[in-house]
């Protein structure tokens, strides 16, 4: 099954896809409206105010938790790598 | 390419140390000695260090590998969820599945490396994204009560983690917390959330 390289959500039916496509490699959560990939630091930034608004974290410890999770995704490896 | 027998045989050892380390690890904590994890998986203590040259290494590749396995099948699980109900239940299902390397987990994590802190965060935040989109669904409705999504998140994560990290008062050991509370533990929450 392949998963979201852009945040690692498994993607099984075609509504998943970003723009109902299965060719894509990112998933729903992760594309614009356009159906493009969210950039970097627009999905670090998503991802931290969903991580707030869910569980409730410290803003700075959520940016944190963001950073932790993209380090590993596939989309993501150029940015880590400049460190 | 084609893989070589000794590579298979590789593979495996990994496999096996992994695997016994998972099931040592719930059993005794995870400051269990290296050699115990090598008896038990039937390999020399210097064959662990080949695949990690420290105990560290064996926890970040381990306790990643949980995360993502965790994180996947919550997803699995609750993605189909319609209902607060069969969501909980699926919630606990997964923990049932963990439930000693789980406890564990949760009851060391701040003592283990780095990585423990990420699969820690990836399981709820996985957790998190269906439970948030299923109560606000019901908030909608009017089945639960209008109360902030992280307290109602963490009122449930917090209730099943003290059944979780003081299961041996709650039970005999060998026996699941889960299964033998799950019917309380739904209940009791479900009562508290719901507007009757």
């Amino acid at each position: 099954m392949k998963k979201c390289i852009a945040c690692g959500m498994p993607m099984e039916k075609v509504s998943d896809f970003a723009a109902n496509d299965p060719n894509k490699d990112y998933c729903v959560y992760c594309a614009r409206p356009d159906g493009e990939m969210q950039s970097f630091e627009e999905k670090k930034e998503n991802l931290t105010q969903f991580i707030v608004r869910t569980q409730g974290l410290d803003e700075n410890a959520a940016r944190k938790i963001a950073e932790n999770m993209m380090r590993k995704l596939p989309a993501w490896q150029k940015y880590f790598n400049q460190e | 390419m084609k893989v070589s027998a000794r590579q298979i045989q590789k593979a495996n050892t990994r496999k096996r140390i992994l695997e016994t380390a998972y099931r040592v690890f719930a059993e005794k904590g995870f400051s269990v000695a290296t050699s115990i994890i090598a008896k038990e998986a039937g390999v020399s203590h210097g064959s662990i260090f080949v695949h990690f040259p420290t105990l560290n290494d064996l926890l970040t590749c381990l306790l990643a590998d949980f995360g993502d396995k965790m994180g996947t099948r919550l997803h699995m699980l609750t993605h189909k969820c319609d209902s607060l109900d069969d969501l909980l239940n699926e919630h606990l299902n997964v923990l049932e599945e963990n439930e000693a390397f789980y406890s564990r987990f949760i009851a060391e994590k701040n003592g283990l490396p780095d990585e423990a802190k990420s699969a820690f965060m990836f399981i709820q935040s996985t957790l998190a994204f269906h439970f948030s989109i299923v109560i606000e669904r019901e908030i909608e409705k009017g089945t639960v009560k209008k109360l902030p999504i992280p307290m109602l998140f963490n009122t449930w994560l917090g209730l099943i983690h003290y059944y979780l990290l003081n299961r041996e008062f709650f039970v005999n050991s060998n026996e699941s917390v889960i299964k033998r509370y799950r019917a309380d533990l739904l209940s009791t929450y479900l009562n508290l959330v719901k507007k009757v």
